[in-house]
């Protein structure tokens, strides 16, 4: 038999466009599998010249799902060119509304976009692994899925005065204080949406029989981790220390200010890709491939830090007997584990006194001309990087985002489960799901992450050993 | 309730928006009217109890020559759910897991241009139009 490439596209059931390539040997064999970003965005070069304090905005509409991670982010790079840290109102309300983008973002992915695949199976049939499907079948959990999104998103409209590219956050702090009312609405939704996360999560574990093969071969290989940390090394999404670990668990760095993330981060360009490939340097490129994203912050993390979420993290840990957990199926699991963590923290700064104080915002002129913002979004870390003239003119850009962190490993991911479920001789409908499920895993955010015009749409594509495509399998 | 949407930055995209702001100014009687920048599954909870929903948006129509035609082509195909979705997924989420059938129409203008607004004065007259319409059925 001939070599021959699978082409994969558009990959379904992700935010953005992509395909993936496998390559087939003689045999029908996979030899090789890459998902590819097809489209471009260019948001580094489209930034440059204007105002730093347009930032926030204009990062902000690099996407419709995570805006609020962005502009976190951004106006942290800009408080760095300000000299200023934000009042301790003024972070905790940065704080909750990073948590509640957090939590919309997680369920979208879990309700939305993966969910079809534990409810009816990877190898059903692909008209019925949607969401029409979902609400014959599982109106319930059709409902919670919209239900614990709309919890996230009320809580951005609350604050940030509309769900979707909110410019309430600014250099220095937020634009406006909240009041007691506000705070009582988003308190009053908390048991309801607890209730959401606690019987998702218990809906996960109890099927996760099922899917043993999925786990064991769902990206489940060996590689460092990368997360934010607080002070006492417990789950961190706003602040902190980033902190580099191996697959055995041993610290490789730690107490790393982000701002100095360069001297351990490389980002390597591929050519058949739009999305970068950041590593960690003293490992070099490919070698140091790291995971970020909620499997990673759960593995760097010694604890959440809050109580529910504190009992399901020691069952998480268990996964790999207080090993670094090395399944990215898991990233599920970890996600609904984060879910419950979001909430009872924004309990809990909802809570402190300092909170609804009005003095929310700091203001100074221009005292840097760089400055480095770094925050957990939803699908892993994410670096604002911005130099500026001394009137606050932007020179120059650069943007590590939380989905490029994951590049390397996705691509290891896709090509593991490529070999463990393809057969070139007989391509079946669910294998093809699966190589796309992997994806989901990591939820990458694909308008995000690549800053190059044009949208390309995502396909399988089969090539023979001569690179000739023999096959293309439109997944749309 | 009448919803428009789309991205006010990106031209003929925010025709939606633009809509609304102008019913802004109308007395439409037991209306609500929203404003937003694209579907998203929970809007459904702000639909549960309304009987009749209009969607405001631009369409993309390939050969269109700025002629500003005002209709509605929906021929929806796609099931896939993201973070924003169709007036069609709306209205079978509503049907699906709320039980709830609201009547529903969609107004659309046809553009090919998502980069600027192409004429200004037709545009605002296609705007008038819809605006003109609404408020007379109501």
């Amino acid at each position: 038999m001939e070599k021959k490439k699978i082409v994969i596209s558009p990959v379904t059931r992700i935010e953005g466009h992509a395909k993936i390539t496998i390559d087939l040997n003689e045999q029908g064999s996979v030899d090789n599998a890459r998902i590819h970003v097809t489209q471009f965005r260019g948001f580094e070069k489209i930034c440059e010249g204007r105002p730093y304090t347009e930032m926030p905005a204009l990062t902000a509409r690099t996407c419709g799902i995570c805006p609020v991670s962005h502009a976190i982010s951004s106006t942290k790079a800009c408080d760095e060119i300000l000299a200023v840290r934000p009042p301790k109102a003024g972070r905790n309300l940065r704080r909750i509304i990073n948590l509640a983008q957090i939590i919309q973002s997680h369920a979208l992915n879990f309700y939305h976009l993966s969910a079809p695949d534990f409810v009816y199976g990877f190898d059903a049939k692909k008209e019925d692994r949607n969401i029409f499907k979902m609400i014959q079948t599982n109106p319930e959990m059709a409902k919670d899925g919209i239900q614990l999104r709309a919890f996230g998103q009320k809580i951005i409209e609350n604050l940030g005065g509309k769900r979707i590219h909110p410019t309430w956050i600014v250099p220095g702090g937020v634009s406006h204080a909240i009041t007691q009312e506000q705070k009582d609405e988003i308190l009053k939704q908390i048991p309801q949406a607890m209730d959401i996360a606690q019987r998702t999560l218990k809906y996960f574990v109890n099927n996760l029989h099922k899917f043993q093969k999925e786990i064991d071969s769902f990206g489940n290989f060996p590689s460092l981790f990368m997360g934010l940390v607080n002070k006492h090394g417990n789950l961190e999404h706003y602040d902190g220390f980033l902190r580099f670990i191996d697959s055995e668990g041993k610290v490789l760095e730690n107490g790393i200010d982000p701002k100095f993330y360069k001297n351990y981060i490389g980002e390597a360009v591929e050519k058949d890709t739009y999305l970068k490939s950041p590593y960690y340097k003293p490992l070099g490129y490919p070698n140091g491939m790291y995971r970020v994203g909620p499997l990673a912050r759960l593995n760097v993390a010694d604890a959440c830090g809050t109580p529910l979420a504190d009992k399901e993290f020691e069952k998480f840990k268990n996964l790999n007997n207080g090993k670094p957990v090395l399944n990215s199926f898991y990233y599920h699991y970890a996600r609904i584990i984060e879910i419950i963590y979001g909430i009872e923290r924004i309990e809990e700064l909802l809570n402190e006194p300092q909170t609804l104080d009005e003095n929310i915002r700091s203001h100074a002129n221009i005292n840097r001309t760089k400055g480095v913002g770094c925050s957990e979004a939803p699908r892993g870390t994410l670096f604002h990087d911005y130099d500026v003239s001394n009137d606050g003119i932007i020179t120059g850009v650069n943007l590590i985002i939380a989905t490029g962190n994951n590049n390397l490993a996705m691509n290891a991911g896709v090509k593991q489960v490529a070999q463990t479920f393809v057969d070139g001789n007989n391509i079946t409908d669910g294998a093809l799901n699966r190589v796309e499920a992997i994806i989901r895993c990591f939820d990458p955010c694909l308008s995000c992450s690549t800053h190059a015009l044009g949208i390309v749409s995502s396909n399988i594509e089969i090539r023979d050993h001569h690179k000739k495509i023999v096959n293309i399998i439109h997944r749309n | 309730m009448i919803i428009g949407y789309g991205n006010t930055l990106r031209g003929e995209d925010g025709f939606g928006c633009d809509v609304i702001k102008k019913l802004e100014n109308y007395d439409l009687k037991d209306t609500k009217l929203i404003s937003t920048f694209q579907l998203t599954p929970e809007l459904c909870l702000d639909l549960l109890e309304v009987s009749e929903i209009i969607f405001i948006d631009a369409c993309y129509l390939e050969n269109e020559k700025y002629h500003y035609h005002l209709g509605c082509s929906i021929k929806e195909e796609n099931i896939n759910l993201s973070h924003h979705i169709s007036p069609k997924m709306i209205i079978k989420l509503l049907e699906g897991i709320y039980s709830k059938k609201p009547q529903y129409s969609i107004f659309g203008m046809f553009t090919n241009n998502f980069v600027q607004i192409h004429q200004i004065n037709k545009y605002n007259e296609s705007v008038d139009r819809i605006c003109d319409f609404i408020s007379h059925q109501n």
